[in-house]
Parts: structure tokens; C-alpha cells; sequence
């Protein structure tokens, strides 16, 4: 006699019911994500939060499971995303030296692509038609991640759009910022990089990097000042608005 | 790592604290890194904790905000109702900053460069 092995269907209920599922599922979609980002070289359009992002939703769309008992287990890599925010004070510090000399062209910059940013983005989706919550999602897209995220809590806006229009932004500037630097004649290594970590926060950073050193330092220098100066002033210019 | 752990969640929970009673507008994560920042401004060097901690949140910040990000399951029909808007007002506004940035850096540069 054969011992009684649970059908597949249980083991599927206990599985779905405890957060382990949406952990590994998580991790595995990024992993994932990785190997073709990897693949890929490294090309800003593979990028592995997208990837992931994709098969996540694709996999719990196909298994019903709903969003909120998704993350019931994903909480716990959520969860790290303020511990990670506070240590972005290492590469911060580590990038001040870059400051000296240049502060004023940089602060100029800084200022200039922060609100750029905001005002075409939020009046593009208002001329088109886009209802406040899509707005509001627009409103901290080209800060790093984790911070945008913090900040529209701040503003009552959704952490998950801020998140997807954040990456979004982060591929396109990557992609695209190559040919927008040329067509405005821009030169220096130093400004070039500056201006991709102003508009295109971490992805831009790391495609900066891959195109030469002084470029990266300056546009990691250039997301971590606006993701401090922005999570400042974004809540508070729009709660002075309103 | 422990040590480098604990110093940056002490600063994570200074922040949120400061955040909930003096800074209601912003997060205390972002005022956790001013103030390790400052920490580390004053002290002159990155402790070897701090440095392996923050290096190793640096290399997985992307899985962080995945499981945030995966919830446009749940705003699906409302992105696909305004496609065109977010498209345009995304790659509208990303062409707009960077050409903007760049060119403020390099004006001001030039003016900078002029003045020394």
C-alpha cells in the first residue's frame, strides 16, 4: 500500500495561504529579471524591476491571486525600502567632494530639471485628460524610487503609480538621454551626467556609469540631491498650492 | 554588518519619529538620511557596517519597490483609459528635464568658468 500523499491542490492551498509564495515569487521574478537584464547588456529597456514587475503581475493574474494577499507576503521586502532610502546617505556623502567648484552650475541645474519635471509632466496628463490620481502619480516620477514612493504617501498620492511612472521614467530617460544631450550640444562628461541623475534618478545613474566614470559619479550625485531637495520641497509647495 | 545595521535603523527611527511629530510633510526615511548624512559629515569617514550595509541595499534597490510597483494589477483599467496621457506627459517630460538640466549646467558653467 502506498502512503497518502496530499493531492497537488492541497499542497496548493497551504502554499497560497502563507506569505512564502509571494516571497519567492518575488525574489524569483527579479532574479529573473537579472539574468536577462545581464543578457541584454545591461540595455536600459531589460530593465530587471520591469521584468519582474511584469511576471508578478502576469503570474498572480493567472493563479487569481489578489493583489493584497500578494503582498501580504511581499511586505517583507517592501519593508526594507526605508532602510534602504537612509542608506542612500552613503553615496550621497561619498559624491559631495564632486560638489566643489561647481556648486552653482549644479544647484542651477538641479532646480531648473526638478521643476521642469513636475510642471511638464503634470500639465502634459492635464491637457490630455489624465484624472488626478494618474496626476498625482507624476508628481515625484523622476526622484529615486524609494523616495518617491515616501513622498506620495506625503501628498496622498499612489505609492504603486509613483512606482511604475518612477521606473518608467528612469527607462526612458536612459534610453533616450543620449540623443536629447546632443541635440543640445552637450559635451562635458560632468554635465551630461548630472542631467540624466536630475531627470532619470537610479537607472539613469547606472546607464551613465556604463558610459563613462565621471558621468556616473556625477548623475548618482545629481539623484540623491534631488531625492533629499525634492522629498523637501514636492510636499511642501503642493500643500502651499492647494 | 550587524553594528552598520543597527546605526542605520537607529537613523531610520529618529527619522520616522521626527516625521510623525515636527516634519508631517516629510518622509522619515528621507530625514533618517539627513540626518546619517550629517553623521557622517561629522565623523569624517563611512564606518565599515555602515559601507557594507548601504552597498548591499545599493545592488538590490530594485526588488525593494517591486512588490509596491506589481500593484498596477490593481489600476489597470484606469492606465489603459488615459495610455496616450501617461505616454506623453512621461516621454514629454523626461526629454524636457534632461535638455533643461543640461543646458542650465552648461550656461551657468560657462558663467562659472568665466568668473574664476
Amino acid at each position: 500500500m502506498r502512503p497518502e500523499f496530499p493531492a497537488i491542490h492541497e499542497i496548493w492551498v497551504y502554499l497560497s495561504g502563507s506569505p512564502l509564495l509571494a516571497l519567492v515569487l518575488t525574489l524569483a521574478a527579479y532574479q529573473i529579471g537579472v539574468m536577462i537584464y545581464e543578457r541584454a547588456g545591461l540595455h536600459p529597456l531589460a530593465n530587471p524591476v520591469l521584468i519582474a514587475v511584469t511576471l508578478i503581475a502576469a503570474t498572480i493574474t493567472a493563479i487569481d491571486m489578489p493583489y493584497p494577499k500578494y503582498f501580504e507576503g511581499a511586505q517583507f521586502v517592501h519593508f526594507l525600502l526605508g532602510t534602504a532610502t537612509v542608506s542612500l546617505a552613503v553615496p550621497i556623502y561619498k559624491g559631495l567632494p564632486s560638489l566643489r567648484g561647481r556648486l552653482l552650475p549644479l544647484a542651477a541645474a538641479l532646480l531648473g530639471g526638478g521643476v521642469t519635471s513636475i510642471v511638464t509632466a503634470v500639465a502634459l496628463a492635464r491637457l490630455l485628460g489624465a484624472d488626478e490620481t494618474v496626476v498625482g502619480g507624476l508628481y515625484a516620477k523622476s526622484l529615486t524610487a524609494p523616495i518617491a514612493m515616501g513622498v506620495a504617501e506625503r501628498i496622498g498620492a499612489s505609492p504603486t503609480l509613483t512606482a511604475v511612472f518612477t521606473v518608467t521614467t528612469g527607462i526612458l530617460g536612459a534610453a533616450l538621454g543620449r540623443f536629447v544631450l546632443d541635440a543640445v550640444r552637450c559635451r562635458e562628461w560632468w554635465q551630461r551626467g548630472f542631467a540624466i541623475g536630475v531627470a532619470a534618478h537610479g537607472i539613469g545613474t547606472s546607464r551613465a556609469f556604463s558610459v563613462h566614470p565621471q558621468a556616473g559619479a556625477y548623475a548618482g550625485l545629481a539623484m540623491g540631491l534631488h531625492g533629499v531637495i525634492g522629498a523637501i520641497a514636492i510636499p511642501w509647495a503642493i500643500t502651499a498650492l492647494r | 554588518m550587524i553594528d552598520g545595521l543597527v546605526r542605520i535603523l537607529v537613523f531610520q527611527g529618529i527619522g520616522e519619529i521626527a516625521a510623525k511629530f515636527v516634519f508631517p510633510l516629510v518622509p522619515g526615511p528621507v530625514i533618517g538620511l539627513v540626518l546619517l548624512l550629517a553623521f557622517l559629515a561629522w565623523r569624517g569617514a563611512v564606518p565599515e557596517g555602515v559601507e557594507l550595509v548601504s552597498g548591499a541595499f545599493m545592488r538590490y534597490l530594485g526588488v525593494l519597490f517591486v512588490p509596491a510597483a506589481v500593484g498596477v494589477v490593481m489600476y489597470w483599467p484606469r492606465l489603459e483609459q488615459h495610455a496616450l496621457a501617461i505616454a506623453v506627459a512621461l516621454v514629454g517630460s523626461v526629454l524636457a528635464t534632461i535638455a533643461v538640466s543640461a543646458l542650465v549646467a552648461k550656461l551657468a558653467g560657462r558663467k562659472d568658468a568665466d568668473a574664476a
